[in-house]
């Protein structure tokens, strides 16, 4: 297997896919929906916030992002999957010297890229709303302030879209992976909500186990733990943003990015292991 | 042994041999994930569940745990609007504590609800029990020291969080000035407040005056030469207003020439 | 010997079917090989495993046992189908990229040299007829285009063995002649072909072997002559007798010991009369339109 070979192809599929992706119509009206709420935040001027006005629509602008980014990464995921299986384009492909390894690589980078796509188009959107807002508060409210300085930390909020993207990773991969055993559309997109669902809130179940005696229930829930990642690590948007909050860590942002590679790698491999005796 | 090659007990050999392979993921990845998740924790304020489980349902309380607790709040803070517009304090007080629980992070909740309970919420009480005029005096103050006390109550929740925000010290400075009419305690709340880092610097300048009002003349004194010299020489420090109540102080105090207050002859930074 | 395009041994393959795991044969213990250079098909109703079977030999399936070599390496390998070109039933391709931007894909995804794909794109779009509609989007593709393309991609790294399975499906009987003669064409540059098909007329004419799959087992297998040929029976194809010398022809033959079987009037396969008729209309509408033009 020669690696640079390997990369192309990857490459080259990754391309296709992203290509097929950024033409459906679901991603389009999603994108749409998402930048119309995003854009739709400035309707808190309305309420004379003040300077509160700003975390309100970086509040929505992220919860848009979370909310948004979660449903298209599982269903483009599943879509790009399913339309190269239900129109036979994998079996011209994989009939072709192409490791199903590769294949499935491809899909995942694609439906990654994709993702990239839409987490820049709504921070850009963000950041947009949130500079100019910002510029027409510190005109009315320059004298209340003490300082005259950004309200904003502008960088948290690409910070913020980063990690996203790589939890959306971990949501493609392993959405890949259910996928790559499922017969289904609506299967693959039903467990893989529920799947998030568990991510999401793994955490409590890890914050129980702490407090629990030594028995059958702690090894379950420590097993819970482990199994699934925890997508709570990724929220962290309630630090950014604000001058008054402290910003996370260098140390802890690669630590959170290297944790969702890690996952997005490791899903990617496991769908492998079930796409390897799947027929095409 | 034939029913080891039984095709279901090979699945399940499967999904058990997945299931492991990601116990085993999960733990080698504890090294990057533990350090990050307590950094990441130590960021998020505590929620007591408790406390909300029965005014959102079980199906926010699942939006709120999985990440969507500040846009949640964001929501409630609208609808406590709404609240607010129709006068409804029961329901007020419940929600601004709601908010905050949910989102203790933003001050703007805090002083917002605490401004809310203080400085509104006493006049529907009052136009309740007949208006400012039918309303005895003894009964307006008695309205306006029990929600001052609760509005103090939020804004204490509230330092928990931000102790060194000057805006909660200097809310409740202006509670304790504006409707308590208390000048001792409102120069004590702004002088915290003054020396908080975030402090406006206007918040020395009230505190001097207060003391002034309450014949400190000595004190006022020996706080506004400190004032002017911590302060920084910009256009916006109004360092000018305060070397003239220091000259007027000097006046009244009777401070000899030479003892007076020589200002440095710094040059102004804009 | 020369290796073999395909040799088959001893293939089999069961389907896992319901949560019981009851097991489905698709394929038993088949036996087969396809030489270098031949026209192979592969014929057999619908359910028969004649997919399998390409599927097997393209190494998308595993088989239960047995085992399976292009060109003397495991089919299961990806290096085996360096030399494999396949075009699937009815294929279906990125519809928003031009016939040729998809051969293209297809050419770089094979690793044919930089240097070389421009060429190798223009020959297999040539070869195919479709230089006229290589920049249009394939989703304006009839489907007997889409078949072309498709047989295009599946040529264009330049495979030793190319498999089309039901390559003449759903195409009309004019597309499915170009698609034969693009087979032979094929065959004259030195490849193996191995096609599968229901439509025994279309490939009567065109493999050199064939082999019957019926439930998964091979039923028979040799040159398409041997099969079909009625070995103790000749047919003599006489115009012009009449009656008395068609009596004397059948006293001789009598009197040479033979026994005259049946007697009947040799007729073209509709296939091939409908083809001539075609073609000849085709000609005469082009005449007449060179001649409008000249005018």
């Amino acid at each position: 297997m020669n690696i640079t070979d390997s990369f192309t192809r990857i490459r080259l599929i990754a391309g296709t896919t992203f290509l097929e992706a950024v033409r459906q119509k679901f991603f389009n009206s999603l994108l749409l929906i998402s930048i119309a709420l995003v854009a739709s935040s400035t309707f808190f001027q309305q309420f004379d916030f003040g300077t509160g006005e700003l975390k309100f629509i970086t509040d929505f602008g992220f919860g848009a992002l979370f909310f948004f980014g979660s449903i298209l990464s599982i269903t483009a995921t599943t879509q790009l999957f399913f339309n190269e299986m239900e129109n036979r384009t994998a079996l011209t492909m994989l009939a072709k010297p192409v490791y199903k390894l590769e294949f499935l690589a491809g899909k995942f980078l694609g439906a990654h890229l994709l993702m990239l796509c839409f987490t820049l188009v709504i921070t850009l959107v963000l950041s947009g709303i949130l500079y100019w807002r910002e510029m027409v508060l510190l005109e009315r409210l320059g004298n209340e302030l003490t300082s005259n300085v950004s309200l904003i930390r502008y960088g948290d909020v690409f910070l913020f879209g980063f990690l996203q993207w790589m939890k959306f990773g971990i949501i493609a991969a392993f959405t890949l992976f259910v996928a790559s055993f499922s017969n289904t559309n609506l299967y693959t997109i039903v467990v893989s909500f529920f799947m998030l669902i568990i991510c999401q809130l793994q955490y409590i179940v890890r914050d129980t186990y702490s407090g629990m005696e030594a028995g059958w229930e702690r090894i379950l829930v420590l097993g819970l733990g482990l199994i699934f990642p925890n997508f709570q690590l990724f929220n962290i948007g309630d630090q950014l943003v604000f001058d008054v909050e402290k910003a996370p860590a260098v140390s802890t942002v690669l630590q959170i990015t290297g944790y969702g590679a890690v996952y997005s790698i490791a899903f990617v491999l496991l769908a492998q292991v079930n796409f390897r005796r799947r027929e095409i | 042994m034939k029913f080891l090659l039984h095709p279901l007990l090979i699945r399940l050999s499967r999904i058990v041999s997945i299931l492991l392979l990601l116990v085993l993921l999960g733990l080698l990845a504890r090294p990057i994930e533990a350090p990050a998740w307590k950094a990441v924790k130590a960021g998020q304020s505590e929620m007591n569940l408790e406390a909300f489980e029965g005014a959102l349902g079980q199906g926010l309380i699942i939006g709120v745990l999985g990440g969507f607790r500040a846009i949640l709040a964001d929501f409630l803070w609208i609808r406590t609007n709404i609240i607010w517009e129709r006068k409804d304090r029961a329901k007020l007080d419940s929600m601004v504590r709601l908010v905050t629980t949910l989102d203790p992070r933003p001050d703007f909740f805090w002083i917002n609800g605490s401004r809310m309970i203080a400085y509104d919420v006493p006049n529907w009480r009052i136009r309740e029990e007949g208006g400012y005029s039918d309303v005895s005096e003894e009964r307006q103050q008695a309205i306006d020291l029990e929600q001052s006390a609760q509005a103090f109550d939020l804004i204490d929740q509230a330092l928990n969080f931000h102790p060194n925000n000057a805006r909660l010290y200097l809310e409740k400075a202006q509670i304790y000035l504006n409707r308590l009419k208390d000048d001792a305690n409102a120069a004590k709340w702004f002088l915290k407040a003054s020396q908080q880092e975030d402090a406006p610097y206007f918040v020395g300048r009230i505190h001097a005056e207060l003391l002034r009002k309450q014949g400190l003349d000595a004190e006022a004194y020996d706080f506004l030469k400190n004032l002017h010299i911590e302060l920084p020489n910009t256009p916006s420090a109004q360092k000018g207003i305060i070397l003239e109540r220091i000259v007027d102080l000097e006046k009244t105090l009777e401070i000899p020439p030479r003892e007076r207050f020589m200002p440095s002859k710094e040059p102004l930074v804009k | 010997m020369a290796t073999p395009a395909i040799c088959i041994q001893n293939l089999t393959k069961d389907f896992a079917v319901g949560m019981r795991g009851m097991k489905l044969r698709a394929v038993e213990d088949l036996c087969l090989e396809v030489g270098d250079n031949e026209i192979f098909g592969l014929l057999g109703p619908n359910g028969s495993g004649k997919s399998t079977t390409i599927k097997i030999i393209l190494g998308l399936l595993e088989a239960s046992t047995g085992n399976c070599e292009i060109y003397g390496k495991p089919s299961k390998l990806v290096d085996a189908r360096r030399s494999v070109g396949f075009l699937p039933e009815a294929p279906y391709f990125y519809r928003y990229l031009t016939g040729r931007e998809l051969v293209r894909y297809y050419a770089r995804i094979c690793m044919v040299a930089r240097a070389e794909i421009d060429a190798a794109v223009d020959s297999v779009i040539k070869l195919v007829g479709m230089t006229e509609a290589a920049d249009r989007r394939v989703g304006t593709y009839s489907k007997g285009m889409l078949q072309r393309i498709g047989l295009a991609q599946s040529l264009v790294h330049d495979p030793q063995l190319v498999i089309l399975d039901e390559p003449t499906a759903g195409v009309d009987p004019l597309g499915s002649a170009a698609i034969a003669e693009i087979v032979r064409e094929l065959k004259r540059r030195g490849k193996t072909i191995l096609l599968s098909s229901h439509l025994l007329a279309q490939i009567e004419g065109l493999c050199d072997r064939v082999a019957i799959l019926h439930r998964g087992k091979l039923v028979r297998e040799g040159l398409v002559d041997d099969l079909v040929q009625e070995k103790d029976a000749e047919s003599l194809v006489v115009q012009g007798l009449n009656d008395e010398g068609r009596a004397a022809v059948e006293a001789e033959i009598k009197a040479q010991g033979g026994r005259l079987a049946r007697v009947e009037r040799p007729r073209l396969s509709l296939d091939a009369y409908f083809l001539k008729e075609v073609h000849q209309r085709e000609i005469e509408h082009v005449t007449q339109q060179e001649g409008g033009e000249e005018l």
